[in-house]
């Protein structure tokens, strides 16, 4: 009993001082996870966490365990006052204390005794029981029709900001262009306007 | 005359006097007044009004007192809501009910107000770890409507996680922290909505009273009347008098809640005593049970003392308490049967003893299964049968002529049996014997879970053999075992676990509920995971025990802890697939060809905090909306299957 407990203990501090990470690439790897928190704190240790259930779209997770609870919250401050983003732009990584539940090797909590019983059909709780099974199911039908909203509200953004990428690269491009080929230097004679310095000495 | 007429209305009392104070020695202090049917003392936290706001301001009352003029004044220190320091905030997450506490000195910290202004009692528990905070208990915190732990430094405008000093405004810390009376005094005092509306029709005819106040600097807004009003003054706004107002319907809507809570806390307490009479009941039934079915699990209690004695020679000086603990336990059993005719002798001291008791028991309770199954012709019997007959021949027990026969007809099964038995004499003496015991137990309860289940309430008990297994055998990964487990139709989802559960409780609930070993592993959770179901993830070693687990949860319902009936599922896990597609990250295409034509290698940008002047960091705080959008439509929707949840369960009354 006194061994359990202190495992749980020490299970506790272990939980404070890890950053929960996700909204991350595919290609994140752990040594991508190491460089980045290096600038700010020593990485003890990082766990993917594996998706099960969900779509298989969904982003990355990880469990970042850091060398104390102090360095956590520096962390979680950070990377909650500006977009911190992680092999890849411009969508950012989202940083969260860790909870124990997102632990798979959580241990047994102590002094805790579970009892289970059977219903019998003649009991008055059965079919009240029958109505929480069933709405455990229809919950869990919600979860994942509102994972699939916002799914598609991510498809959404990203196209639209593609859209806006493309539109700043041609723009910058023309700019480019025109100044390259001499074009805007020659408009500006014709309309009596001064070009920069930097351009004219090309010339 | 006038006034006689108030003071029916108002329902105002002082409560305890306090002293004399001011240059005359004319204003009187108090401990404690009843005001609207509510009493309330020093240090209390109390709800303000203030006209044209949208919510209540929370504060602290640190003095009251009333002036020679019959004017009433309380010093209050005041509660910061986390919306209203919102820049001092620095990214750092707040609860959702969480307060911060002024302190510090400046403007903000504490300033008076009519007494006529507080609007209602408010429960705020300190959740702080300090040494000198008595921790409230987890219901307390449940049931109060804001907790704190920090302080808001108002003068050097910074939020501090411990206070280090003895005082704040000129208050000791004691009363700053939880006071253990004051907690039971809050749970007793509701108001009701009738107090209410009588307030709110004193509030009206006071409209016509002056009131004036002898401090010349605080504001005073004059009317054409030329009468002046009292404000409620905080950071030096000025506004119009809170006694022409009628309670906002905010406050209807903490009435109807608190009056909620109430009836919930009642029938909170109706439920207990009917859970009692229904384990009665539970007792009674398993009285009239067959002598057979009471006979089996009192071989189970003596398999659970067998495993206790494994136990206690391992553990600590703690064995003989649990040995203590044995007993008596088997002492109320054997009250409850009275038929059961195999005794229990006292364990004794001593190896040889031990063994020597140990050796008797199993005599006797083999003759006693043997005398049954030659009752029974049933198939599976054999089975049960072939067991018993290896350990009678271990123990060179006379044999007769019919159970000769009967091992030639079960020659087959003899041979499934030998991989096992191999396995066995690996193991040490003890957990053989063990294993064996309870092999026979299990096979042999079976058919009878088929026929009835056990209504009665079952202690979680310890999977056998959980240690000795992972000893000899390294681990296979679990994605593999998955989807092995997948493809043969032996793998299970079970839904509505307590999400604080581990892994290895999972596999002893299965155990103690279907007989069936198994390995389970919680689904982790994730930001977007539910906090009201936990997953788990069950492989059985046939797919026919994944089928009639499925079946069984779906017919019945067994009941957990805090009436959570287990759901199960087939289970149908989600691979990882070789590309996944990620939104939000995304390259010029134009480069990339460009980078492809002279073999450069495609480079990703290094980890970086993006600076708020270029395109990037517009598009990343797009992003952040979409996320906060996300998170709030994942916490309005866990919060909506909560209510619904906690409404379905307080109709079930038997809780274990």
């Amino acid at each position: 009993m006194e061994s359990s407990a202190e495992k749980y203990a020490a299970f506790k501090q272990k939980v404070s001082r890890t950053v929960y990470l996700d909204n991350m690439s595919p290609q994140v790897t752990e040594s991508v996870i190491r460089t980045a928190l290096d600038q700010f704190a020593t990485v003890k240790n990082v766990k993917f966490i594996p998706n099960y259930i969900g779509p298989s779209n969904q982003p990355q997770c990880a469990l970042v365990e850091l060398d104390s609870a102090k360095k956590a919250k520096e962390i979680l401050s950070m990377i909650a006052g500006y977009p911190f983003m992680m092999s890849g732009q411009p969508r950012p990584v989202r940083a969260r204390p860790a909870v124990m539940e997102m632990f798979d090797d959580q241990p047994i909590k102590p002094n805790r005794k579970i009892k289970i019983r059977w219903l019998e059909p003649s009991d008055p709780d059965f079919e009240l029981a029958k109505e929480v099974k069933n709405l455990t199911r229809k919950h869990a039908a919600e979860v994942e029709f509102l994972d699939k909203l916002l799914l598609e509200d991510e498809e959404k953004l990203a196209k639209q900001q593609e859209e806006t990428l493309k539109v700043h690269y041609k723009k910058f491009k023309m700019i480019e262009g025109i100044m390259a080929d001499k074009t805007a230097h020659r408009l500006a004679r014709k309309y009596n306007l001064h070009v920069a310095d930097d351009w004219a000495r090309l010339d | 005359m006038v006034e006689a007429g108030e003071e029916e209305v108002i329902e105002f009392k002082w409560g305890t006097r306090k002293g004399l104070g001011g240059k005359k020695k004319d204003v009187q202090f108090y401990e404690s007044f009843t005001y609207d049917g509510v009493e309330y003392s020093l240090f209390d936290s109390v709800f303000l009004y203030k006209e044209g706001e949208p919510e209540h301001y929370i504060g602290k009352i640190l003095k009251i007192w009333e002036n020679s003029d019959k004017s009433k004044k309380v010093k209050i220190l005041w509660y910061f809501r986390p919306s209203e320091i919102l820049n001092f905030l620095e990214g750092s997450e707040t609860l959702e009910n969480e307060l911060f506490l002024a302190s510090g000195e400046g403007e903000g910290l504490v300033n008076v107000n009519p007494l006529e202004a507080i609007s209602g009692k408010c429960n705020i528990v300190c959740i702080s770890k300090d040494i000198r905070n008595p921790y409230p208990s987890d219901e307390e915190v449940q049931m109060a409507e804001f907790v704190f732990y920090r302080f808001f430094d108002v003068g050097m405008r910074k939020i501090l996680d411990k206070i280090v000093v003895d005082k704040i405004a000129g208050i000791e810390v004691k009363n700053i922290f939880n006071n253990l009376d004051s907690q039971k005094v809050v749970g007793l005092v509701k108001p009701d909505l009738d107090n209410k509306e009588v307030s709110g029709n004193f509030m009206a005819s006071n409209e016509v009273v002056a009131l004036s106040s002898q401090k010349k600097s605080q504001p005073l807004i004059e009317k054409p009347d030329g009468k002046c009003f009292d404000t409620l003054v905080r950071e030096n706004a000025a506004s119009k008098s809170l006694l022409g107002e009628k309670p906002t319907c905010s406050i209807g809507v903490k009435e109807a809640s608190k009056s909620a809570n109430a009836l919930h806390t009642i029938s909170n307490k109706k439920t207990v005593p009917q859970a009692k009479v229904e384990e009665k009941r539970g007792c009674k039934d398993s009285l009239v049970k067959q002598k057979s079915f009471a006979k089996l699990s009192h071989g189970l209690i003596a398999g659970l003392e067998m495993k206790e004695i494994t136990k206690m020679d391992d553990g600590s000086g703690k064995g003989s308490i649990e040995k203590n603990i044995l007993m008596s336990r088997g002492d109320s059993k054997r009250d409850d049967r009275k038929d059961v005719g195999v005794p229990i002798g006292q364990i004794k001291k001593g190896l040889e003893e031990e063994n020597a008791s140990k050796k008797g028991k199993r005599g006797g309770f083999g003759k006693v299964s043997s005398l049954k199954k030659n009752n029974n012709g049933q198939n599976r019997r054999l089975i049960t049968y072939d067991d018993d007959n290896n350990d009678d021949l271990k123990t060179i027990a006379p044999c007769s002529s019919k159970e000769k026969y009967k091992v030639q007809r079960a020659m087959d099964s003899c041979d499934v049996e030998e991989l096992p038995s191999k396995k066995l004499k690996i193991d040490k003496k003890l957990a053989k014997l063990t294993s064996d015991k309870l092999r026979k137990e299990s096979s042999m309860i079976s058919p009878n879970v088929e026929h009835k289940l056990d209504f009665r309430p079952m202690e979680v008990t310890r999977r056998p053999n959980d240690e000795d297994r992972s000893k000899w055998f390294k681990e296979i990964p679990w994605e593999e075992k998955m989807k092995t487990a997948y493809e043969q139709g032996r793998l299970v989802l079970l839904q509505n676990l307590d999400p604080s559960l581990s892994s290895s409780e999972v596999q002893n609930i299965i155990w103690t509920g279907f007989k069936e070993s198994c390995t389970a592993r919680m689904i982790q959770k994730t930001a977007y995971s539910s906090p009201h179901s936990g997953q788990a993830f069950v492989i059985f070693k046939k797919s026919e025990a994944a089928e009639s687990v499925v079946r069984k949860l779906d017919e019945g319902c067994l009941l957990m802890s805090n009436g959570r009936p287990l759901v199960a599922s087939s289970g149908v896990p989600c691979f990882p697939k070789k590309k996944p597609i990620f939104y939000g990250h995304h390259v010029v295409d134009q480069l990339r060809m460009m980078q492809m034509q002279r073999e450069i290698k495609d480079v990703v940008s290094t980890s970086h905090c993006s600076q708020p002047n270029n395109i990037e960091y517009d598009m990343g705080i797009e992003w952040c909306l979409l996320q906060e959008r996300a998170n709030k439509s994942w916490r309005m929707l866990y919060q909506q299957q909560g209510e619904e949840l906690s409404k379905l369960k307080a109709k079930l009354k038997s809780k274990i």
